[in-house]
């Protein structure tokens, strides 16, 4: 996973999982991204790369990149741009189902 | 380099495939099946768990066809293909479906009397019959709900065993006609996928495979054989022929049964060891309702898919299930092999009629779980009103739109079809690709639309009559 998929996968987690429990979730999110087809997980790459570089511009520009990346991810689950749209939603999907598959404290 | 010798060679373990080897080693032929995924114990895992979905699916389950909006698919991917984690529901091919395929792709010896004995024979050998005893609640409540509204609702039978302690056992390929093949004589290699075909005019001789060895690594194997079948699939039945460079209508005609799902909220709890055996087919074969696979991690996977707060919604996930609704789809789309990449570009095209279709279907599937005493509903659509009573129902219809619908599948079909209107199919009648003497294909690739209904039954059912007819020549 880039480093801008693994943001976006924290801020799309749970608060209530401990440390252990995110490694858990974050390491299914890799396991399945790795396994995508080839040509979808570059149109991943390719949004990461995107929205990761904007992520560090906010930063660079002496915005709280955090609390900033945690409103946008909840703005594009209901953007109307749809592989933007797509992409959170496939993340979010992800860390969902390994959430509440994996996780006792969830339950 | 690896060598192996057969008779006929099989390309893919599922349905399609498994009912073709057992055929062939029975009469006494020397039959090599050869699977891209790994055998795994079918007890090994949960049903529709993570794990399975880990060990059996192809990609992880993470697979989409793309278009607008892009509809996410799940197949197997493993020693018994997707029989191994699908829910078990038995239909045979509606009549007159066999009837209009039949006569618009001019199909020798095709109608529904012929294919309904080759269903009769696969439900014996596989002992398809109906749950005993009451269905689960899940199922009930859309017969409950079918009868309010005073719709059509039919139990369906499943390919499960039902023991005495009353385990019911589903009656994957990996658990019956694979093991039958090989006490037959047939040999199954696992972990072993096919890059392409040899070719030598328009005879094939042969395939080059990819074989991973116990310990991780690889070994090139070249398996000669007289007679090939590929049964791979939707997907990758045509990714492979063309990888082969045989492209004759070849992936073109994919179709599918687009879905939409709700996460029902009931006032009482709801069990969720099973999917649901009852259909809605009031509307069916063009629409068709039903139950899915409610774990937990559904549940909140389908919750999420209304883009709304859900976390009490949750919390109370014992009395969720998720339901869906299907549709008979007019748009068609494509499998194209891409070079060096190992998987194919999937893409479909949905009509405005299909989305207009796909409003109804959530319509009414709101209507039969609200009469079913749904009390709160969540649409898989982002942004779709949580509907609590019959008036929030028609926000969905507007809300269902290409940039809003969260849609999946689990039935692919048609990239391959029979027939003999060379023009509009990739083989003959009984599956024998155009211009090649010795290669078949033998899955769900033949069908020449999208059935309304899970298209096992019918795989099985077209693929025990080409093997009938491959060794009557």
């Amino acid at each position: 996973m880039l480093w801008f998929e693994r943001e976006v996968v924290a801020a799309l987690m749970s608060p209530t999982l401990d440390d252990a429990e995110r490694a858990a979730v974050e390491s299914y999110v890799d396991q399945t991204l790795r396994s995508m087809p080839e040509h979808l997980r570059a149109g991943v790459l390719g949004e990461s790369l995107l929205f990761g570089a904007r992520a560090r511009l906010a930063h660079a520009l002496g915005r709280p990149a955090d609390a900033g990346l945690r409103g946008r991810v909840e703005r594009w689950k209901t953007s109307q741009i749809d592989v933007v749209r797509q992409y959170v939603r496939l993340l979010h999907s992800l860390v969902v189902f390994a959430e509440n598959e994996l996780m006792p404290s969830v339950r | 380099m690896a060598m192996h010798d057969t008779d006929v060679l099989v390309i893919g373990s599922g349905a399609g495939g498994a009912v073709t080897a057992v055929t062939l080693a029975r009469s006494g032929r020397s039959v090599s099946i050869v699977e891209e995924g790994p055998w795994v114990d079918p007890d090994a895992t949960e049903p529709f768990s993570l794990a399975e979905m880990v060990a059996k699916y192809r990609h992880g389950g993470s697979c989409a066809a793309l278009g607008r909006p892009a509809i996410a698919y799940a197949e197997g991917r493993c020693v018994g293909g997707s029989t191994e984690i699908n829910s078990g529901l038995y239909h045979r091919l509606p009549g007159e479906l066999a009837d209009e395929w039949q006569r618009d792709y001019r199909i020798d010896e095709f109608g529904a009397d012929a294919l309904d004995r080759y269903a009769a024979r696969i439900e014996d050998e596989l002992a398809v019959s109906r749950l005993p005893g009451a269905p689960p609640m899940s199922s009930a409540v859309l017969e409950r709900g079918a009868a309010k509204l005073g719709w059509r609702a039919v139990e369906f039978s499943r390919v499960f065993r039902y023991e005495p302690s009353g385990r019911a056992v589903k009656q994957t390929m990996a658990r019956t006609l694979l093991p039958r093949a090989m006490e037959a004589g047939a040999t199954v290699i696992a972990d072993c996928r096919v890059s392409k075909l040899l070719r030598s005019g328009d005879h094939i001789v042969g395939a080059l495979c990819d074989r991973q060895r116990p310990d991780g690594s690889h070994e090139e194997l070249v398996i000669r054989a007289d007679h090939v079948f590929v049964c791979a699939g939707a997907t990758q039945t045509p990714a492979l022929l063309q990888r082969s460079g045989i492209r004759h209508n070849i992936g073109n005609g994919l179709k599918m049964h687009p879905t939409v799902k709700i996460a029902a909220r009931f006032d009482h709890p709801i069990d969720h060891g099973e999917v649901p055996m009852h259909r809605v087919t009031e509307f069916a074969p063009g629409l068709t309702i039903g139950g899915s696979a409610s774990r937990r991690g559904h549940v909140a996977l389908a919750l999420a898919d209304a883009g709304s707060e859900y976390a009490a919604a949750l919390a109370d996930w014992e009395r969720v299930a998720v339901y869906y609704a299907a549709i008979r789809s007019e748009g068609h789309g494509r499998v194209r092999a891409l070079p060096r990449l190992r998987a194919p570009l999937v893409t479909y095209n949905l009509t405005d009629g299909d989305m207009s279709r796909l409003a109804r279907a959530l319509l009414h599937l709101g209507e039969v779980l609200l009469a079913a005493g749904a009390c709160e509903m969540y649409p898989s659509v982002t942004g779709g009103v949580v509907a609590r009573g019959p008036e929030d129902l028609v926000q969905w219809w507007d809300a269902t739109s290409r940039n809003r619908a969260n849609l999946m599948t689990v039935h692919l079909t048609s990239t391959v079809r029979i027939g003999e209107n060379r023009d509009r199919t990739g083989a003959d009648s009984f599956g024998r690709v155009w211009d090649f003497t010795n290669l078949h294909v033998n899955d769900a690739s033949l069908l020449p639309d999208a059935p309304g209904v899970n298209p096992q039954g019918t795989i099985m059912a077209i693929a025990a009559r080409n093997s009938d007819h491959f060794l009557s020549q």
